[in-house]
């Protein structure tokens, strides 16, 4: 409604004024509202007439014909998302934009579509959200996650536009580095078919509602990216025996090398190498080795703890394409 | 949706005065001997087998980019000839001029002040060089009828677009 009577005193402002403000404003009246004069503008038309009779002059001024517009429904629907969105273990997070092209208020219902021809996989949308504090980037807690059954933008003015995040888990069956697209549909709430379809008094102020060219229903495609990681142990041993050779008898070292190989476009949160000193050996002090780095055997600031009861080294996050490699030694009881 | 109403009812009020007035002054002095009657028709492009033609339909529906045809009937009442008969229609803010609205009449680009075929009339463009003014630019149309003779009627009309 404000908007409504904003309008209607800006309008009255391009009739009265002089021709250097109407060169100014002209412009601005046609690009502050892509659709033209809202719904709900009483359009009113007044002729006046001036006239001579033998050598009186008169006036005369006809009736005012009144015609009230309508409301036209139109929206747009636009992916703000450049590159694929990152799914990981966390869900990736598609941007779309919704906007009312339409000249009236109107919310818009949502709907999310995750199977679409030529996915690699299908997501599954945990959740619609709407961008609360209009900053273009979800932050949990605060934007507005809607609920299922209810899925639709807020009443929108003429030519204004929220952004909707989906929020989109991995299938358990994805791989990495699959692509997949998600269709987010968005129409408008009092109504929507083929364009020049009205709606009976369901307009603003009263008038009545008619679906514009974009069918007043729109939608948009956004893509989301597996981002996965696996990790494989390589485990190798090298014997050196007191005698220079490498036969396991008693006294002899075995060195084993772990090998930790991250693979994958993701990474792996909380790595551990942790192993077990084998029975009828003891762990040789101080040949604890990350990536030929020595670390000490107690518990202290490096990463790594060895001792009789084993070994245990903290790899904590891990890019793929990333190998670690863990050393440690024992000796042949 | 109450405001709206309001807005509505208010409009009303001013057309009742508006019509009430000038009677009054008839009554009572200069009666006004030619009457002027305004109607507005929704220009409605229909296709049949092919060919288009424009049919005329009650404004019951109407959304920006539609046409309107707006017409203003004049007929002299009185015994004597009206000579100089000028009709004014200052353009409802929401309508925009069609392209070839107001074929042969004169245009105003400036508020009133200024006349002229719409070919001839400049308006301040960006960084204020003039350009030619377009039928967007058009704040009011004028028709000069020389004279109307007593019993005589007519009409005159512009075609506008809905902005």
């Amino acid at each position: 409604m404000n908007t409504y009577l904003t309008h209607l005193s800006r309008a009255a402002g391009i009739a009265g004024c002089s021709l250097v403000a109407l060169s100014l404003t002209a412009p601005l009246a046609g690009t502050a509202h892509a659709t033209g004069v809202l719904a709900g503008t009483l359009i009113e038309n007044t002729a006046t007439a001036t006239y001579q009779t033998g050598s009186t002059t008169g006036s005369v001024t006809s009736n005012k014909v009144t015609v009230k517009v309508d409301e036209l429904l139109d929206v747009a629907v636009a992916t703000l998302s450049t590159a694929p969105a990152t799914a990981t273990s966390e869900p990736a997070v598609l941007i779309y934009s919704v906007t009312n092209s339409g000249n009236g208020p109107e919310a818009f219902n949502l709907t999310a579509d995750p199977k679409i021809s030529g996915n690699g996989f299908d997501g599954t949308i945990k959740s619609v959200v709407l961008d609360s504090n209009g900053n273009g980037i979800y932050d949990p807690g605060v934007d507005t996650v809607l609920t299922a059954g209810a899925l639709a933008t807020p009443v929108l003015g003429p030519d204004k536009s929220t952004k909707v995040f989906l929020l989109v888990d991995l299938p358990a069956g994805a791989a990495d580095a699959q692509t997949s697209q998600v269709r987010l549909t968005a129409t408008a709430q009092t109504g929507n078919g083929t364009p020049g379809t009205s709606f009976a008094g369901k307009g603003e102020g009263g008038g009545d509602a008619v679906v514009g060219l974009t069918t007043a229903a729109a939608n948009s495609l956004a893509a989301l990216i597996a981002s996965l990681a696996n990790i494989s142990l390589t485990k190798s041993a090298s014997i050196l025996d007191p005698f220079g050779t490498a036969k396991p008898v008693p006294g002899a070292v075995v060195t084993y090398s772990l090998a930790a190989k991250v693979t994958g476009s993701g990474s792996l949160d909380g790595l551990h190498v942790v192993d077990t000193i084998p029975n009828g050996t003891t762990y040789v002090p101080g040949s604890l080795k990350l990536d030929a780095a020595a670390l000490t055997d107690g518990a202290d600031g490096d990463a790594g703890v060895g001792g009789a009861s084993g070994i245990d080294v903290t790899l904590g996050k891990i890019a793929g394409g990333t190998t670690k490699t863990v050393v440690f030694s024992v000796k042949i009881n | 949706m109450k405001l709206s109403f309001v807005v509505k009812s208010l409009a009303g009020a001013a057309a009742m005065v508006a019509m009430a007035g000038p009677a009054l002054a008839a009554a009572q002095s200069t009666p006004s001997p030619v009457t002027l009657k305004g109607d507005v028709m929704l220009e409605k492009t229909v296709t049949e087998n092919g060919v288009s033609k424009v049919q005329l339909v009650e404004p019951k529906v109407v959304i920006p980019g539609d046409h309107l045809l707006f017409t203003t009937r004049y007929h002299n009442d009185g015994a004597q000839a009206v000579t100089n008969f000028v009709v004014t229609n200052p353009l409802p803010s929401a309508v925009a001029l069609a392209s070839d609205g107001a074929q042969g009449t004169e245009v105003s680009v400036d508020g009133g002040k200024t006349w002229g075929q719409l070919g001839s009339l400049k308006v301040a463009g960006t960084e204020g060089t003039p350009r030619a003014a377009t039928a967007a630019d058009v704040t009011h149309v004028r028709w000069i009828i020389p004279s109307i003779a007593p019993g005589a009627s007519g009409e005159v009309q512009y075609h506008g677009i809905v902005r």
